[in-house]
């Protein structure tokens, strides 16, 4: 099959949803498929200007390339999956969440005005317009799937994606937590440096890069070793070395983080209002879910790097969970 | 953002008043909400919500707001004839209907209203206002509109109306504990509800019941609500003979008409001609878990098949009735369960208040958001010569961009 994958890119961001689009376009041919990745600048703001930069996915023509018909698009984000096409497919990661679960909360980017208020709407409606018109709506969390049927009323098939490929192994633990990921407010890790303040035994080592950089720096205290952005032989490395891994974004989609911990044998810890992790996370199975409070998570840590046994026996539990999540069980049902 | 809503409301004994006690507060925990009051000035706001329905006594404030201020009207019914006539020539203004009648029939409609006004033709709101409705003058001041039916959005449409339209269902009351009046009985005991005339059908029902009650001697008939003014309901009850198989009751409040209600096995509830308007009393009786029967006409035709028996308005009217009730009666609890399950599915408050929420909000900033996107791409597309900006707009609304 000739297969497009069409997701958007901010421009000098690279996370979580671009590895998992170059890695389906990597799966895909890997199985026999020509398969090339489409993307497009995405900028959201101010205004209506989220409404352009869908429109220019609308006036992309994938039905054909160089003459040769594209037998299907599978988009990944608002807005690539307004692309036009016969046979498109929508595998989701989120949504243009400003205007759903983030609306009048801190994260929301859309005010009380009537323009707001209206282009809130507008997203909404071209939502339904585009996902309605797709052959099928997959999407990467139970949470996603239940946020599309309650503010779309769209039906969408769960169907998580394995995490990015890296040499995962799994070491002895030297006593840290772990967190990678892009540094913003919604990934909460405020919460872990404030943990490790009230746990002066709790040592913690961030990896990433982003616009909360600087804000966390200067939360932090001695326990917290910021690395920045790192390569993916030292991240297997330092998965393979810590105690726990921490992730507790506020209702998160999906989060690769977990299947990534659990592939290096390590257990989660996360919050009761994490969202898409909780799916994978199950407290004191695959790791602990605390209450979304400093003092919980700083006990929850502890707890984790102090319980040697138990926190191995959870890391191997959630690597039976990661392990059945593959790319051909991914492939087949995005081109069935 | 702020709504500027005109509406009857209680203790005002109308159903649209109802409706707004009903939606009001859903709404007011998704939009901020100012209720105007009649004789005092239009609160200010980013766009104006008209409940419009056909008295004049309770709508004629809310007209003259609305042709102050265009906003979004509620279209409860589409036949305005007697609103229209109440606000114009009720108020001195004959120029006022001549010209409604010729924005509905042309020079023709202003003819016949000068007929009307000479005393030549009779009072056509009172002989046939569904040939008139009139609702065009309210329609030309609607920058959104709401409906209930596809009934009402395909003669909106058929007036010329071509703006923003959603048809959000009537909304049903939230179930509460509901008692079954005990006073009333019957084998099986059959309601009717609401204003009683020839509209409602009401020989025909007093025919079909008194068939059904020759073969099925337990048969009740309770007719609630009050008679019309040229309706001698008492006398035709009297030719029938139809005696103790009637309970009569006038007006009965509210929480006596859910109790009155919860008793029967059947309700009834039919309509000819329909003015196009939604009917408070069988949404809640579907809410009940009720069999019902309606008319084959208007919003009632769209109710689903297995949730309602629709009797056509034709000459097999009557016996086609009596086999409906038979029928319903027979079938009760299934056509009931079909019917809260359709209230729950089709007719939530929740769901209502985001429908309304929702179109207020494009209302308010539709048309500034779409000219802002508009903007943007044909000043791309001058830049590079293409300037043809009704084709681009037509571009975005086929893609959904833009409505």
């Amino acid at each position: 099959m000739r297969v497009v994958v069409a997701a958007p890119q901010v421009p000098f961001v690279h996370g979580g949803a671009e590895v998992m689009a170059d890695d389906l376009v990597a799966a895909l041919r890997a199985r026999g498929h020509e398969a090339t990745l489409v993307t497009m600048p995405f900028k959201w703001y101010p205004g209506a200007r989220v409404l352009d930069q869908a429109f220019l996915w609308r006036l992309a023509d994938l039905t054909e390339s160089d003459g040769r018909p594209i037998d299907r698009v599978i988009a990944t984000k608002f807005p690539a999956y307004c692309v036009r096409h016969p046979n498109k497919v929508a595998w989701v990661l989120h949504q243009f969440r400003q205007a759903y679960d983030y609306d009048r909360t801190e994260l929301g980017q859309f005010s009380e005005e009537p323009f707001d208020r209206a282009t809130r709407r507008a997203v909404e409606r071209l939502d339904a317009v585009a996902l309605g018109e797709a052959r099928k709506v997959f999407a990467t969390s139970r949470n996603v799937a239940d946020r599309l049927q309650r503010f779309n009323g769209i039906d969408a098939e769960v169907l998580p994606h394995p995490p990015q490929a890296l040499p995962y192994r799994s070491g002895e633990p030297e006593g840290y937590v772990f967190s990678v990921g892009r540094l913003d407010r919604a990934k909460r890790l405020d919460l872990l440096i404030e943990a490790a303040k009230r746990e002066p035994s709790l040592r913690v080592v961030i990896a990433g890069e982003g616009p909360d950089a600087d804000r966390l720096r200067g939360l932090a205290n001695g326990n917290v070793e910021f690395l920045g952005r790192v390569d993916d032989e030292r991240l297997a490395d330092l998965y393979a070395r810590c105690s726990a891994v921490y992730y507790a974004p506020i209702d998160e989609d999906f989060g690769m983080v977990p299947y990534e911990a659990f592939l290096a044998g390590k257990p989660v810890l996360t919050t009761t209002d994490a969202g898409g992790p909780l799916e994978v996370v199950r407290d004191r199975v695959t790791g602990v879910v605390v209450a979304p409070d400093a003092a919980e998570l700083g006990r929850g840590a502890a707890y984790l790097v102090g319980h040697v046994d138990e926190a191995k026996a959870w890391g191997v539990a959630g690597r039976a969970v990661a392990e059945r999540v593959t790319w051909d069980a991914c492939v087949d049902a995005l081109l069935s | 953002m702020k709504v500027a809503y005109f509406s009857p409301m209680p203790p005002s004994r109308s159903g649209i008043a109802d409706y707004s006690a009903l939606l009001l507060p859903a709404l007011r925990e998704r939009i901020e909400v100012v209720v105007a009051e009649p004789g005092r000035r239009a609160p200010s706001a980013d766009v104006a919500l008209y409940h419009v329905g056909n008295d004049p006594e309770a709508h004629g404030w809310i007209v003259d707001a609305l042709r102050k201020r265009p906003g979004v009207v509620v279209l409860h019914e589409y036949v305005l004839h007697h609103l229209i006539s109440g606000i114009t020539i009720g108020r001195g203004d004959g120029r006022g209907y001549l010209d409604a009648m010729e924005r509905e029939l042309g020079v023709a409609g202003r003819l016949l209203g000068l007929g009307v006004l000479d005393n030549l033709l009779p009072l056509l709101w009172e002989t046939q206002p569904e040939r008139f409705p009139l609702a065009g003058t309210i329609l030309d001041d609607a920058r959104g509109l709401i409906v209930h039916s596809d009934f009402v959005a395909r003669a909106a449409r058929a007036a010329g109306y071509d703006g923003r339209l959603w048809r959000i269902p009537h909304p049903a009351w939230p179930m509460h504990e509901v008692t079954a009046a005990s006073d009333v009985s019957g084998d099986p005991l059959i309601g009717c509800f609401g204003f009683l005339n020839m509209n409602k059908r009401i020989p025909e029902l007093l025919q079909a019941f008194a068939s059904l009650r020759a073969k099925r001697p337990g048969a009740r008939l309770l007719l609630a609500g009050a008679a019309g003014e040229r309706f001698d309901l008492t006398r035709r009850l009297e030719r029938l003979g139809l005696g103790d198989g009637i309970t009569r009751l006038d007006y009965v409040p509210e929480e006596r008409m859910w109790s009155l209600m919860a008793a029967c096995d059947v309700l009834v509830n039919l309509r000819f001609p329909t003015m196009g308007e939604t009917s408070g009393s069988v949404i809640r009786g579907l809410s009940l878990g009720k069999a019902m029967v309606v008319s084959d006409v208007g919003w009632f035709a769209e109710l689903p098949d297995d949730v309602a028996l629709k009797v056509p308005v034709d000459d097999v009217e009557v016996p086609m009735l009596e086999a409906a009730l038979g029928f319903a009666a027979e079938h009760a609890s299934e056509l009931g369960a079909n019917a809260r399950a359709y209230v729950a599915r089709e007719h939530d408050l929740a769901h209502a208040a985001d429908e309304y929420a929702a179109a207020l909000e494009i209302a308010a900033g539709g048309d500034a958001v779409d000219d802002a996107v508009l903007w943007r791409i044909a000043e791309a597309a001058a830049e590079v010569g293409i300037d043809d900006a009704p084709a681009l707009a037509r571009a975005a609304v086929e893609s959904g961009i833009l409505e």
